[in-house]
C-alpha cells in the first residue's frame, strides 16, 4: 500500500494525478472548440439588446418632450414593470438602456449559463457521451468543472463585450460598464444555481426545469415586488434584485455585485460538494418503478402523456403567475390615485378611468398568454427531438399516418393555451371581480378567452418551422419572441400601428369595452391555418430524422 | 389485394443524403414466408435500405413494394402488417418498458395478450422500469417483444440481437422460428454469423449501395471451398492428392482445401493412406463473408 505513492511520484510524468478536477484542460479546450457557438447565439442577444437601446433611444426620441412622453407612456403602463422593473430615468440613454436591458439581458444570460452547465453535466450523461469522457484519465469533478467554467467564461465575454460595444456606440462608460457587469454576474449566480441543479434532478431534463423554474420564480418575483411597491426585504432576498439595485445610470452602485459573486461561490461549493459523492446519471431525486402496463394507445396518447408532467408544472405556474398578475391588477386603482404618474398619463390621454382598466387588464392578460404559448413551442420542438434521438422511428413504423402523428402533436399544442388561459384567467378574473375594480367575473374570463386565436398564432409558426424547416428548429420561437417584444417594447418605442400589428397578440378585441371589434382575430386566424397547413405539408413530404 | 409470391420487392432503388449517394441501384426481395437475411459491412446501406422500406426516407429513384402496395404512400395499411425492430432501441425517458410496449403495439394495431405475457416472462424483462433505467440489452428486449408479439406479417429487424447475451439469443432465435412457423416474413439485417446460418433460408449481401450478392448459404458457398484437416497412417506425396488444393503436410497430419462437388473423389484419394481423426468443414461464414465484404473494397 505504501509503495503505490511513493512510486507514483517517483514517475517523471508531469500529468500525475491532480485529483478531482484531472483533465480539465484538455476537456475544456475541447468543449471550447465544439459547444462554445452554442453560446454565442446568447452573447449576440443581449449585446445586440443592449447597443441597439444607445443607437435606437437618440434616433427614437430626440427631443426631451417626445422623452418625456416615453416616460409618461411607461409608467402609465406598470404590466411593463413586472417584466423590466422600475424605471430610474427614461430621459437619457443610459437610464433607457438600463431599463430596458438590465433585466431583460439578465434573463437571457441566465439561461445561456443553465444550458451550458446542464449541457456539460446531465444532458451528456442522459446520451452516453459523458461515458466515454469519464472512462478517460479524468477527475470526478472535471466535467462538472468544465461546464461551470464555460458558463464563467461566457459570462465574461458578455460583459466585455456588450459592456465595450455600448460605450462605442454611445453609452455612458460608468453606467454601461456597471450595466454589463450585472449580465455576467447573472450568468455566473446561475451557473451556480444549475451546477446545484444537475446534482438534483433525476434527469436531464428535471434538472433543467428545475433551473429555468428557479429563474421564473425570481424573475417574476422581482418585477411584482418593485410593482407592487412591496417592504424592501423582498428585493434583497432576491438575486435578481441585486442587480437591480446596482441602479446603473442612477445611483452607480458596484456593491451589490460583490453579493452576487458571493452567491456564485457558495452554490458553486455546494455543487461541487455533492458532486463528489453522485453517481454518474443519477441526482439526489430517484424516480420509482413505474406502470407495467400503458395506457397510451396512439400518437395522441403518447404526446400526451410525454408532456403530462410538464403539463402541470405549466399548470401550477400559470396559477401563480394568475394571481400574481390579478394581485397586480387590483393594485392598479390605487395607483390610479391623483398625483400618481398614470393619472397624469390619463389626464394627457383621451380615456375614462373604465378604459383604462380595460386595456390594463387586456394587456396583462395578453402578457399572460404569450407566456402560455412557450409550453406549446417546446411541445412542437419535441416532435423534432423525438426524430433527432431515434425515438421516432418505431412509432412510425406503426399504421400511423404522417398527418396523424403530426396532427397528434399539434392538436396537444393548439389545447394546452386553451387550458393554461382558462386557469389563468380565472385567478385574474376572480382577483379583479373581488377588488373594486368594477369588473365581473365573467366578462374578465372571457376576456383572457378571447388572447387564446392569437396564442394559436405563436404557435402556429412552430407547427410551420417543425414540419417545413426543422433545420431552422429555433426559428420556432420566433413568433412568441416577436410578441414579446412588439407588446412589451412595441409601445414605448412610438412604433406605428402597422409594426404593431404584427404581433397577433395587438388585435384582441377589448371585449370589456361595448362592441369589441373581432375582425382582426379573423385575419390572424387565416394566418394560423396558413402556417399549419404548410407545417403539415412539409411534414408529409419530407425524410424524417435527416439533418 | 392479389395473393403476392414476394413480400418486398425492391428494383434499382437510390437514395442520397444530400450530396452522398447511400444507396446507387439496389435489388432486393423478399419471398413470403422466408427468413431473409440483409448482410454488409458498416456503412453499405442496410438501414438506409430499411428507412425507405419504412417510409421514412423517401426513395429517389427505383421502384419499391412493399407486401404489394408503396412503403412512401400506403404507410398506415402496410404499418398494421409489419413490425419493426431497429438496432438502437431509444425508449422515452420518463416512460416504462410496459408502457412503451402497449404504445408500440396499439400503433400497430395489434398486439397479442397471450403471446407478449409468454415473451416477457423468456426474454426475463422487467416491465415496470422507466426508459433510462435500462441496460442495453433489455432496452432491445423491449423493441422485440413489441415486434414479436404482433401479429404483424412481415418482421423487419435491425441488427435486433445488438447487446442480447447468449442466453436471449437463443430465446430470440426460438421466437424468431415460431414466428417464422406462424407464416411470417422477415428481413434480417445481422453482423452475427450463427444467427444468420440458422436463420436465414436466403440473404442478400450489400456494399457500398448495390446488392453484390442474393441466393441461400449453399449457393454463396458453391464457389467456396471445403476445408479438410486428416491425419494419414502413411504420409503421401502432396502431387499425388490430385482434387486437394493448398495442401499443407506436417508430419501425419494434412490440411488441405477443395471444391464442394469433389470432396467424394478426394476421400476415395485419401482413404488409401488410412484416414483417422478426419474433418471435413464446408467454408466459414466468417470466411465467406471476409472475402465478399473485402472484394469490393479491391
Ligand atoms: N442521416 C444521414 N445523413 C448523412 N449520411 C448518412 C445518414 N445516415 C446514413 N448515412 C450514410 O449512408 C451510408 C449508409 O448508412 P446505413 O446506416 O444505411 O449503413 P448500414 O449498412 O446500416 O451500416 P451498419 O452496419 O453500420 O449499421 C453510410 O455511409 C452513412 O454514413
Ligand atoms: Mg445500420
Amino acid at each position: 500500500m505504501t509503495t503505490a505513492p511513493a512510486i507514483a511520484s517517483a514517475l517523471p510524468t508531469p500529468h500525475r494525478d491532480r485529483g478531482a478536477t484531472t483533465g480539465a484542460r484538455l476537456l475544456l479546450r475541447t468543449s471550447l472548440k465544439h459547444d462554445g457557438r452554442l453560446m454565442a447565439p446568447w452573447v449576440l442577444l443581449i449585446t445586440v439588446l443592449s447597443v441597439s437601446s444607445v443607437i435606437a433611444y437618440p434616433l427614437v426620441f430626440p427631443d426631451q418632450t417626445e422623452r418625456e412622453g416615453l416616460q409618461q407612456a411607461v409608467a402609465a403602463n406598470p404590466a411593463i414593470g413586472l417584466i423590466f422593473g422600475p424605471p430610474t430615468d427614461l430621459l437619457t440613454t443610459d437610464g433607457f438602456n438600463a431599463w430596458r436591458t438590465l433585466a431583460l439581458g439578465g434573463f437571457l444570460a441566465a439561461m445561456g449559463a443553465i444550458f451550458t452547465v446542464t449541457r456539460a453535466t446531465r444532458v451528456q450523461e442522459d446520451s452516453g457521451q459523458a461515458e466515454l469522457l469519464a472512462s478517460g484519465v479524468m477527475g470526478r469533478s472535471t466535467r462538472l468543472l468544465t461546464g461551470v467554467a464555460m458558463a464563467l467564461i461566457a459570462g465574461v465575454i458578455t460583459g466585455v463585450l456588450a459592456g465595450a460595444l455600448t460605450v462605442l456606440c454611445g453609452g455612458g462608460a460608468e453606467a454601461s460598464w456597471l450595466l454589463a457587469c450585472t449580465w455576467t454576474v447573472t450568468g455566473w449566480m446561475f451557473a451556480g444555481f444549475a451546477a446545484v441543479a444537475a446534482q438534483i434532478g433525476a434527469d436531464a431534463r428535471t434538472s433543467t426545469a428545475l433551473s429555468i423554474s428557479t429563474l421564473g420564480t425570481l424573475f417574476i418575483l422581482r418585477g411584482f415586488a418593485y410593482s407592487i411597491e412591496a417592504p424592501e426585504w423582498t428585493i434583497w432576498i432576491n438575486p435578481l434584485g441585486w442587480m437591480q439595485e446596482t441602479q446603473p445610470a442612477g445611483e452607480n452602485l458596484w456593491w451589490p455585485l460583490a453579493l452576487g459573486v458571493a452567491l456564485t461561490g457558495i452554490l458553486l461549493a455546494v455543487a461541487f460538494r455533492l458532486e463528489g459523492s453522485r453517481d454518474f446519471g443519477q441526482g439526489l431525486l430517484k424516480p420509482g418503478p413505474g406502470p407495467d402496463r400503458g395506457r397510451a394507445r396512439g400518437p395522441w396518447g403518447l404526446a400526451w402523456r410525454l408532456s403530462k408532467g410538464s403539463a402541470l408544472t405549466w399548470t401550477d405556474a400559470f396559477v401563480l403567475l394568475g394571481f400574481i398578475f390579478g394581485y397586480f391588477a387590483t393594485s392598479i386603482v390605487d395607483l390610479i390615485e391623483p398625483g400618481s404618474p398614470m393619472a397624469a398619463a390619463l389626464a394627457g390621454g383621451s380615456g375614462s378611468a373604465d378604459v383604462l382598466v380595460a386595456s390594463f387588464l387586456v394587456m396583462i392578460l395578453s402578457m399572460i398568454g404569450i407566456f402560455a404559448a412557450i409550453p406549446s413551442v417546446q411541445v412542437m420542438l419535441r416532435v423534432r427531438s423525438e426524430e433527432m434521438e431515434d425515438r421516432v422511428e418505431p412509432v412510425m413504423a406503426g399504421s400511423v399516418s404522417r398527418p396523424r402523428y403530426y396532427g397528434a402533436n399539434v392538436l396537444l399544442a393548439l389545447v394546452l393555451p386553451v387550458l393554461y388561459m382558462a386557469v389563468a384567467g380565472a385567478v385574474v378574473a376572480l382577483l379583479a371581480a373581488r377588488s373594486d375594480l368594477g369588473v365581473e367575473f365573467r366578462e374578465v374570463w372571457v376576456q383572457a378567452m378571447t388572447i387564446v386565436p392569437a396564442i394559436w398564432t405563436l404557435v402556429a409558426v412552430s407547427v410551420l418551422v417543425v414540419g417545413a424547416r426543422p433545420k431552422v428548429a429555433v426559428a420556432a420561437w420566433a413568433g412568441v419572441v416577436a410578441a414579446f417584444v412588439l407588446t412589451l417594447l412595441g409601445p414605448s418605442f412610438g412604433l406605428p400601428d402597422w409594426a404593431l400589428g404584427i404581433s397577433p397578440v395587438w388585435h384582441v378585441p377589448d371585449v370589456l369595452l361595448s362592441d369589441p371589434d373581432w375582425t382582426g382575430l379573423m385575419w390572424v386566424s387565416l394566418f394560423t391555418l396558413g402556417f399549419t397547413a404548410i407545417g403539415f405539408a412539409g411534414f408529409r413530404r419530407r425524410d424524417l430524422a435527416v439533418e | 389485394m392479389t395473393e403476392q409470391s414476394s413480400v418486398i420487392d425492391v428494383q434499382g432503388l437510390t437514395k442520397s443524403y444530400g450530396r452522398f449517394k447511400a444507396l446507387n441501384g439496389v435489388d432486393l426481395t423478399v419471398a413470403k414466408g422466408e427468413v431473409h437475411g440483409f448482410l454488409g459491412p458498416n456503412g453499405a446501406g442496410k438501414s438506409t435500405t430499411i428507412r425507405v422500406l419504412l417510409g421514412l426516407l423517401k426513395a429517389d429513384g427505383g421502384t419499391v413494394s412493399l407486401l404489394g402496395g408503396d412503403p412512401w404512400k400506403d404507410v398506415v395499411e402496410l404499418h398494421r402488417r409489419l413490425a419493426y425492430v431497429p438496432g438502437d432501441v431509444s425508449l422515452w425517458p420518463s416512460m416504462t418498458g410496459g408502457e412503451a410496449i402497449d404504445l408500440l403495439g396499439s400503433l400497430r394495431g395489434s398486439l397479442d395478450e397471450g403471446r407478449r405475457k409468454d415473451l416477457v416472462e423468456r426474454f426475463e424483462l422487467d416491465t415496470s422500469k422507466r426508459g433510462r433505467q435500462y441496460s442495453k440489452g433489455n432496452r432491445q428486449k423491449v423493441a422485440l417483444v413489441a415486434a414479436l408479439a404482433s401479429d404483424a406479417e412481415l418482421l423487419i429487424l435491425d441488427e435486433p440481437t445488438s447487446g442480447l447475451d447468449p442466453l436471449m439469443e437463443q430465446v430470440f432465435q426460438e421466437t424468431v422460428r415460431e414466428a417464422k412457423d406462424r407464416g411470417v416474413s422477415i428481413l434480417l439485417s445481422s453482423h452475427i454469423m450463427s444467427e444468420v446460418e440458422t436463420l436465414t433460408d436466403r440473404l442478400s449481401i450489400i456494399r457500398d449501395g448495390v446488392i453484390v450478392q442474393t441466393g441461400t448459404l449453399d449457393d454463396l458457398r458453391t464457389d467456396t471451398q471445403t476445408s479438410i484437416d486428416v491425419v494419414l497412417e502413411r504420409v503421401p506425396d502432396a502431387t499425388e492428392l490430385a482434387p486437394l488444393e493448398s495442401v499443407t503436410i506436417n508430419g501425419h497430419r494434412v490440411t488441405a482445401s477443395v471444391d464442394p462437388d469433389k470432396v467424394g473423389e478426394a476421400m476415395k484419394v485419401l482413404a488409401p493412406y488410412g484416414m483417422s481423426k478426419l474433418a471435413v468443414e464446408p467454408a466459414s461464414l466468417e470466411s465467406l463473408f471476409l472475402r465478399l465484404y473485402e472484394e469490393t473494397r479491391a
